[in-house]
């Protein structure tokens, strides 16, 4: 027996040391580029920073950057607040639309290939500049020459629809809110490509026994939807909302970001890291809440 | 009169008819109506999910499609309210001043190096990270895993102000990085290159995945660790590293935000797109009789949004189903 164990110990050890060897390259890179540079932005926040020769000059002033951050800079609060009324509308909105539509793309139909391969077009260049420019040319928001061109042709459509159907001016707020659903539209299938994704796999993964199973006992499409695809893709609902609130905060053309960007570029280090810390630790409250509400609901099929 | 051959036919389509109705009869009222409901749903239900679809990829297309109809007019055909897709000017000009004004050869060049060059790196690096997180137990590797999901959640403007410091001072010497692609490099070689934390998740869930009995009979058989990954682990993970090696080299190509902050001049297409616009200013439109309103400009920034996305969407086009099944083969969602 103690034989057999001088045998085994050392080769789960070589493992061990094996296991540092593999990770050792991203470790060092890690420190270098992730984690000192984690670091110093934390101290930069409670700090002064000025550039100088040689590298910045720092004086302590505790937690003045944050007092400033929410207190003094006219924006900040005031596109915090948005940009997280706007993720608490758009989340829910791209997960049921993502996987409404991954259930449709999951279905035989001729075309799918195409079909597949259109929606996920997004997720190759909804990411760069080429988004921004495309959007700020589409969207109805801004008053620039070029945005109206694009909302006349697009809202005249909607509004021609509406006249047609026949609930044109009864009332404003029907109106209203018909006309934004439908331009945000445009923005809602622009940023869910990665989440239609992931559902498709998902759905992809449902053991063709259960789809039998269910058919021999006559259950309708509905039932069908609820009871087997929904416990099913649940685990992934939890990572694309994660995934989804992540990728909305960090987008880089929101306008909490873009006020610290501006920050930065005026050389005020430390009022900008304060911003991006305490961004980030409200992000992370949000996501840790979410995570612990919805985990609840979730259908885990092993343990 | 009858041909034999059809009056077999007939007679058994006959029967399979009469043992239907049989068959119908011994249904009870609720399962009838089931069938009748779901055949029912199954005639209806294409024409809507046709119709939906159809509408929302009019929706992902209509963009590009304003974008080609764009680029090849006059910009006096902006104004023209007779022409909303097919231009009256057809004309190549446009596309030929913008990727001149982009310096469009050159930085086509700069940024394929870069790209390729990082993505490659950056995947072999994640891919050996990535499997000593799946394969390897040693101490301190949870914290080190945690480190990995921190590196995806954390926002990149957090760390890009230290970031520059360090690469304008590299090594606390008077070495100036900035400018230089090795900013780009360096740290995708040590695994911390663009979304590597997503990078190192996606390897360490795919060699997970893998039966462990494979490297068990390698080491039996006298095969270090490192060759073992070489030469048994990677010709297992080829379809994995081409969709992250395809992944990563979009997240490059559209990278601005990082680039920004470590190049001054515009030596990417992305960063050349994003100022597309002061670019356009300071070389077409300079001189006082080029006068263009913001309508005309779409022409010119339609047109190099169209040369800046050629090459990727050649890229999808021919790789589109990898890309498609990648994300399943990956084992992001096992």
């Amino acid at each position: 027996m103690k034989k057999s164990k001088g045998i085994q110990m050392p080769y789960e050890k070589r493992k061990s040391l094996y296991g540092y060897g593999f990770i050792g390259l991203w470790l060092v890179g890690t420190i270098k580029w992730f984690l000192i540079p984690l670091i110093t932005s934390l101290k930069y926040s409670f700090e002064t920073v000025t550039p100088a020769t040689g590298g910045v000059q720092e004086t302590w002033v505790g937690f003045e950057n944050y007092v400033y951050a929410f207190g003094v800079d006219p924006n900040y609060s005031k596109y915090l607040v948005s940009v997280l009324e706007d993720t608490a509308i758009k989340t829910p909105l791209i997960i049921i639309f993502s996987l409404f539509v991954a259930v449709m793309l999951n279905q035989k139909f001729k075309g799918r290939g195409f079909a597949r391969a259109v929606f996920f077009l997004p997720v190759i260049i909804a990411t760069g500049p080429v988004y921004a420019i495309i959007s700020g040319d589409m969207s109805s928001s801004g008053s620039s020459d070029a945005s109206q061109f694009s909302t006349m042709f697009e809202t005249d459509l909607v509004g021609e629809l509406l006249e047609f159907v026949g609930i044109y001016g009864i009332s404003d707020t029907i109106t209203e809110t018909i006309q934004s659903v439908t331009t945000d539209i445009f923005s809602l299938v622009w940023n869910s490509g990665i989440q239609i994704l992931i559902f498709l796999a998902a759905l992809q993964n449902i053991p063709v026994s259960a789809k039998e199973a269910a058919q021999m006992e006559g259950a309708t499409a509905w039932e069908y939807f609820w009871k087997i695809t929904f416990p099913y893709v649940s685990p992934m609902i939890l990572a694309n909302l994660i995934f989804t609130i992540i990728d909305s905060f960090t987008d880089t053309s929101n306008s909490v970001m873009n006020r610290i960007l501006e920050v930065q570029s005026d050389w005020k280090y430390g009022e900008a890291a304060a911003m991006a810390w305490s961004y980030f630790v409200i992000v992370m409250i949000a996501v840790g809440i979410i995570t612990v509400i919805v985990n609840k609901f979730i259908y885990y099929e092993v343990d | 009169m009858a041909i034999p051959g059809s009056n077999s036919l007939g007679d058994k389509k006959f029967e399979a008819k009469i043992s239907d109705k049989v068959h119908k009869a011994s249904m009870t009222k609720e399962q009838r109506t089931y069938l009748r409901n779901k055949s029912l749903l199954e005639k209806v239900w294409p024409v809507f999910r046709f119709l939906i679809l159809f509408g929302l990829c009019f929706v992902i297309l209509y963009p590009l499609i304003f974008m080609i109809s764009c680029a090849f007019r006059l910009q006096t055909d902006m104004n023209d309210p007779t022409v909303m897709w097919i231009p009256r000017h057809l004309t190549l000009s446009v596309i030929k001043e913008t990727a001149e004004a982009m310096n469009f050869g050159e930085t086509l060049k700069n940024t394929l190096l870069l790209n390729i060059g990082c993505s490659l790196v950056q995947v072999v690096t994640c891919a050996i990270t990535g499997y000593g997180f799946a394969r390897f137990n040693f101490k301190g590797k949870n914290i080190l895993f945690a480190i990995v999901i921190l590196m995806i959640l954390v926002p990149q403007q957090i760390i890009l102000i230290p970031q520059y410091t360090q690469f304008r001072y590299f090594m606390g010497t008077n070495i100036n990085l900035i400018n230089s692609p090795l900013t780009m490099y360096l740290p995708a070689l040590m695994a911390n290159g663009i979304r590597a934390g997503l990078m190192i998740l996606i390897f360490r869930q795919f060699f997970k995945g893998l039966p462990k009995e494979l490297e068990d009979a390698a080491y039996l058989d006298g095969c270090a660790p490192f060759r073992t990954f070489v030469q048994i682990m990677v010709p297992n993970a080829k379809s994995s590293f081409l969709i992250v090696f395809l992944f990563s080299v979009v997240w490059y190509w559209n990278d601005y935000y990082v680039s920004t902050s470590f190049f001054t001049e515009n030596k990417t297409i992305a960063l050349m797109l994003k100022n597309l616009d002061t670019t356009l200013n300071t070389t077409l439109f300079n001189s006082a009789t080029a006068q263009v309103s913001v309508r005309e400009k779409i022409v010119w920034m339609e047109a190099g949004c169209l040369i800046s996305i050629t090459p990727i969407l050649v890229l999808y086009s021919c790789l589109q189903k990898q890309f498609v099944e990648g994300i399943e083969r990956s084992g992001l969602t096992g």
